[in-house]
C-alpha cells in the first residue's frame, strides 16, 4: 500500500513503520535519588532494563548493590517530533493516538457519560471539515460537494458529534494573516535589506510536511524563511477550543483532513494547553481513514440523513473554494493583496506559468518594465529539492513560494481516497482541481464571520490575537547515526559490508 | 576454458578500494575508497600510472563513481551524503557542484547515456534522478519505491530508463513519465533472496544481469509489448522475467557484476575474493539461455573483491577493486 504521509516525510523516515518499542533510540532517563559513578544498567533475560546502584557493605559485612527495575519508556509522537534518529513516527503511535478508532472511542464513552448523568465530565463534540477531503469523499461517493458535506455532517451527528464545522473560517483567517506578514515582511525587507530576519522569500507555512521536513533536515537556514502564520488546521484549534464558550478541556475537537501529516501537526507541543493538558486539535482522521469506517460499519454515505453544517459563529457558512492552487490559494491572495497594498495594482487574475514541470509554477507583477513581485507555487519533494537548493546558493528571486509537499498540492494529499479502478490517479486529481474550482469563491476579507471574530474578539487583544494565528518553528538537532542502528539479529557479514556507512 | 592475465596492479590507496571507473574512451581509471581520495590513472607506454589525485571533495568515504558519456566530466558519491561534479576545465579536474539533499550515505552515482541525467540512491532508500544543464543540476525525482538501502542505480545503455538494486532483495526499473516529466516504476524484478548489490545491463539493453548476497546471479529478458513469445504486458509496460540464475558458482556475497559490451562476457565480484567469468553457450534458447564458467580467478585479491568493470574500448581488459587497498588490470584469454 502507498503512503499516506507526503514524500518528504518519507524521506526523513518518518513513514518507516517500524514499532518504537523494538528500535526507538530515545535515551532512558533515570530519575536518581544519589550521586555517585559505577552505576551500571544491566538487561535481564526478560528484556527488561535494570539499574545497579553501587554496591554498599551491609552490616554484615557482604556487598551487594541494589537494583532498581527502570521504567518501561513509552514514546509518544511528540518524542518523535522532538528527535532527528530514526525517527520512528511509526504508523503504531499515531495509530494508537490518533485514528478514526480513537475518535469512535471517545464519542462512544462520550455518550456513556451522558447516558449514565455524568454530565459535568460530558464533552462537546466538535467535527471539522476541510475542503479537500470533503471534495475527495464526495468525489468518491459520486455526491455534489454540498451534498456530500452534510451526508457526513449527518454521519459524524449520528455518531455523537455536537457540532460539525467546515474549516472556510479558519482557511480565511490563515489568509487574511499571511498576506499581511507578507506585506510587513516585504516592507521590513526593503527598509533593512541586511536583517536576516526579514528576508524573502516568504515561504507557506500551511502545509505540515514541508515544515516538518525543513525542521528536521534544513533546520535554522530555512525556519527563518517560513511564515508565522498558523494553519487553517491549527487556527481552527484555537478557535474551537477558546471560542465556543466552553473550556478547552471540555471540548475533543475532531479534523478531517487530506493528508497524514496534519496528525504530525496536531501532535506538536506548541500547539496543545501544557497546563490544561489539552491539545487544539485532539485527533485528526483522513479521508481514507473515514472511507474505510464507512466500510466497517457497513454505512453508505448516501443513505445517511443529511444535516446541515453548524455555524456558530454567525453567519452562514458552507463549501467554498479560494482562487489559485486546491491547497488554499496561498500565493494567489498573497500576491494580490501585495500589488494593491505595495503597488496600488488592483489584480483579479494572477496567471501562474508552468516551468520546469507542472508542479513548479510562477507569476510576476510587472511595473514599468521591471519585476516587482515575483511569486511561485512549488509542490511535490524534488521542487522543494530545488527551491531549497538554490536559496542556498543565493539564487533565488522570490518574494513568496507556496510550498506543499504533496505534488499537486493539497487536494492530492497522501490520505485522499486512492482512485478507483475506472480512473488514473492524475485524471482523478483533474477532477477534484475542476470541482474545487466550480465551488463559490470568496475573498477571505468577505467572509462575514471572519469580521465579527476580528471585530469582536481579537481587535484589541494583540497577545491573544498572537497566540490565534501566529505559530513558532524550532530546528531538531542531529542525533549520531551511528546510535541509530538496529544490531538486532544481524549476522556478522551484513554488519562488516550491508553497512557499509558505518566506516569512515 | 579462458584465463585472466594480471597485467598490473595498482597501489597507493589507503584503506579499502570500493570502485573502478573507466573513462568511456578506455584509456583512463578512475578509482576511490575509503581514504576518500580519488585516483586517476592513466597509460604511460605499457604501465599504468597515477595521473591525478583529487583529494578535497569528501568527507567521508567515496563509495563510487561515474564518467559523462563526453568523458569531460565525473561524478563521485560519497557516505558524506554529497554527491560531487568534477569538470576537467583545463588541465585538471575541478569540483564545479556539490548535490545535497540525501539523507545519509550515498552508495551509488551514474549518468545517463544521453548525459541528460544523474541517479544517485542512499541508504536513506531513495533514488534521485538529477537533470542536468550545463553546470546545474536540478532534482528531477526523488523516488521512494524501494524499502530499504539501496545499493546500486545503474542507466540503460540506450534509453533513459534507470535500474536500482537494493537490500530489499528487489531491482527496480524507472522511466520519465513525459506528459508530467515525473518518473515512475515500471518494473520490479523479484527473485533474489537477500541484497542486490549491483547489476549490468547488456550491451543493448535487452537484459540485465543481478547480483545478490544470496550467492546467485540472475539473468533477467525484457519481454516488449507484443512479444512474439506471448507474455503478456499489463499496461503496455515490458515485462521483465528471470530467464537463467547462475547457483552453485559462488560461496560467498557477489558484490558487483560487469556485463562486457564488446565480448558479451559476464564477470562477478564476490566476496571470495575469487573474480569468474561466465560465458553464454551459443544458439542456446534465447528464452531459457546458459551460462558456462569460463574462469575462476583464485586469490583474484587478497580479500573481497569488490569490482570488476570490463574496459568499454579494450577487448578483454578488465579492472578489479579490492578491500585489500588494491587495484588490478587484467587481460582475459579465451
Amino acid at each position: 500500500m502507498s503512503s499516506r504521509f507526503s514524500g518528504a516525510l518519507q524521506l526523513t523516515d518518518l513513514d518507516d513503520f517500524i514499532t518504537p518499542s523494538q528500535e526507538c533510540i530515545k535515551p532512558v532517563k533515570i530519575e536518581k535519588t544519589e550521586t555517585g559513578t559505577g552505576a551500571k544498567i544491566k538487561i535481564q533475560d526478560d528484556g527488561a532494563y535494570v539499574h545497579l546502584n553501587k554496591p554498599k557493605v551491609n552490616e554484615v559485612g557482604v556487598t551487594q548493590g541494589q537494583e532498581t527495575k527502570l521504567q518501561k519508556v513509552e514514546i509518544s509522537l511528540t518524542d518523535c517530533l522532538a528527535c532527528s534518529g530514526c525517527i520512528t513516527s511509526a504508523e503504531s503511535v499515531l495509530v494508537a493516538q490518533q485514528s478514526h478508532d480513537e475518535m469512535v472511542r471517545v464519542f462512544t464513552d462520550n455518550e456513556q457519560l451522558k447516558q449514565s448523568g455524568r454530565c459535568n465530565e460530558v464533552k462537546l463534540l466538535v467535527v471539522s471539515m476541510s475542503v479537500q477531503p470533503v471534495l475527495s469523499l464526495a468525489e468518491r461517493y459520486g455526491l455534489s460537494p454540498g451534498e456530500c458535506a452534510e451526508k457526513l455532517s449527518g454521519y459524524f451527528k449520528s455518531l455523537g458529534a455536537d457540532l460539525v464545522l467546515d474549516m472556510t473560517v479558519a482557511d480565511d483567517f490563515s489568509l487574511l494573516e499571511s498576506q499581511r506578514e507578507f506585506v510587513e515582511r516585504f516592507r521590513a525587507a526593503q527598509e533593512e535589506p541586511e536583517n536576516f530576519a526579514t528576508q524573502l522569500p516568504m515561504l507557506a507555512s500551511s502545509c505540515p510536511g514541508w515544515v516538518c521536513y525543513a525542521e528536521k533536515t534544513h533546520g535554522n537556514f530555512i525556519l527563518p524563511y517560513i511564515s508565522t502564520t498558523k494553519s487553517p488546521q491549527q487556527i481552527m484549534g484555537s478557535l474551537v477550543k477558546s471560542h465556543l464558550g466552553r473550556a478547552p478541556q471540555q471540548v475533543y475537537h475532531v479534523t478531517l483532513m487530506p493528508c497524514y501529516d496534519k496528525k504530525l501537526e496536531a501532535s506538536r507541543e506548541d500547539f496543545s494547553n501544557q497546563q490544561l493538558g489539552t491539545r487544539d486539535v485532539d485527533c485528526v482522521i483522513t479521508a481514507i481513514e473515514l472511507e474505510q469506517l464507512l466500510q466497517v460499519e457497513g454505512v453508505e454515505l448516501d443513505g445517511v440523513v443529511s444535516a446541515p453544517l453548524d455555524c456558530p459563529w454567525g453567519a452562514a457558512q458552507g463549501l467554498w473554494s479560494h482562487s489559485g492552487s486546491g491547497s488554499g490559494g496561498y500565493a494567489h491572495h498573497i500576491f494580490t493583496h501585495a500589488a494593491k497594498e505595495l503597488f496600488g495594482e488592483d489584480i483579479s487574475a494572477v496567471q501562474f506559468r508552468a516551468l520546469r514541470n507542472p508542479d513548479f509554477r510562477e507569476a510576476v507583477l510587472e511595473k514599468d518594465g521591471k519585476v516587482v513581485l515575483r511569486f511561485a507555487i512549488a509542490n511535490g519533494f524534488r521542487n522543494i529539492q530545488n527551491l531549497v537548493q538554490k536559496m542556498k546558493r543565493g539564487r533565488t528571486a522570490y518574494h513568496y513560494v507556496e510550498v506543499m509537499a504533496c505534488p499537486s498540492g493539497c487536494l492530492n494529499g497522501g490520505a485522499q481516497v486512492r482512485p478507483q479502478s475506472s480512473i488514473s490517479s492524475r485524471e482523478l486529481i483533474e477532477r477534484l482541481e475542476k470541482t474545487y474550482l466550480s465551488l463559490p469563491q470568496r475573498g477571505p476579507a468577505d467572509n462575514p464571520a471572519v469580521a465579527t471574530l476580528y471585530a469582536e474578539w481579537l481587535g484589541e487583544r494583540i497577545q491573544i490575537k498572537h497566540s490565534i494565528v501566529k505559530a513558532q518553528y524550532n530546528a531538531v538537532p542531529k542525533v549520531n547515526p551511528y546510535l541509530n542502528v538496529n544490531w538486532g539479529n544481524r549476522t556478522i557479514r551484513w554488519v562488516k559490508k550491508g553497512l557499509e556507512g558505518m566506516s569512515a | 576454458m579462458g584465463r585472466l592475465e594480471l597485467i598490473q596492479s595498482l597501489t597507493g590507496h589507503e584503506g579499502r578500494v570500493w570502485n573502478v571507473a573507466w573513462h568511456p574512451k578506455g584509456n583512463f581509471l578512475a578509482s576511490c575508497g575509503e581514504d576518500k581520495i580519488i585516483r586517476i590513472w592513466g597509460k604511460q607506454g605499457n604501465k599504468w600510472v597515477l595521473k591525478t589525485i583529487l583529494t578535497d571533495g569528501h568527507q567521508r568515504t567515496i563509495r563510487e563513481m561515474s564518467w559523462s558519456p563526453c568523458g569531460n566530466r565525473f561524478a563521485s558519491a560519497s557516505f558524506d551524503a554529497t554527491t560531487a561534479i568534477w569538470d576537467k576545465a583545463s588541465e585538471n579536474f575541478e569540483c564545479i557542484a556539490t548535490l545535497e539533499g540525501h539523507e545519509n550515505e550515498v552508495k551509488s552515482v551514474a549518468f545517463s547515456k544521453s548525459g541528460v541525467f544523474l541517479a544517485t540512491c542512499s541508504r536513506d532508500k531513495s533514488v534521485w534522478v538529477w537533470e542536468v544543464q550545463d553546470d546545474e543540476f536540478e532534482c528531477a525525482a526523488v523516488l521512494n519505491a524501494h524499502t530499504q538501502d539501496v545499493k546500486k542505480v545503474v542507466w540503460h545503455p540506450q534509453e533513459d530508463i534507470l535500474a536500482s538494486a537494493s537490500y530489499d532483495n528487489t531491482v527496480k526499473l524507472f522511466k520519465e513519465d513525459l506528459s508530467d516529466h515525473d518518473w515512475t516504476c515500471v518494473a520490479t524484478l523479484d527473485a533474489h533472496e537477500s541484497t542486490v548489490w549491483s547489476l549490468a545491463f547488456e550491451k543493448t539493453g535487452a537484459r540485465l544481469a543481478t547480483c545478490s548476497d544470496d550467492q546467485t546471479v540472475k539473468i533477467w529478458k525484457e519481454y516488449k509489448p507484443g512479444n512474439p513469445e506471448g507474455i503478456v504486458t499489463p499496461l503496455n509496460e515490458s515485462v521483465w522475467k528471470c530467464v537463467c540464475a547462475l547457483h552453485g558458482f559462488h560461496s560467498r556475497t557477489i558484490y558487483d557484476i560487469a556485463w562486457c559490451h564488446i565480448t558479451g562476457l559476464l564477470a562477478t565480484a564476490c566476496g571470495d575474493d575469487i573474480i569468474r567469468v561466465f560465458k553464454e553457450e551459443a544458439s542456446c534458447d534465447p528464452n531459457q539461455p546458459t551460462f558456462e564458467l569460463v574462469h575462476a580467478c583464485h586469490n583474484a585479491h587478497s580479500e573481497d573483491v569488490n569490482a570488476v568493470k570490463w574496459n568499454p574500448c579494450v577487448e578483454g581488459m578488465l579492472a578489479s577493486a579490492s578491500d585489500s587497498g588494491e587495484i588490478r588490470i587484467w587481460q582475459y584469454q579465451d
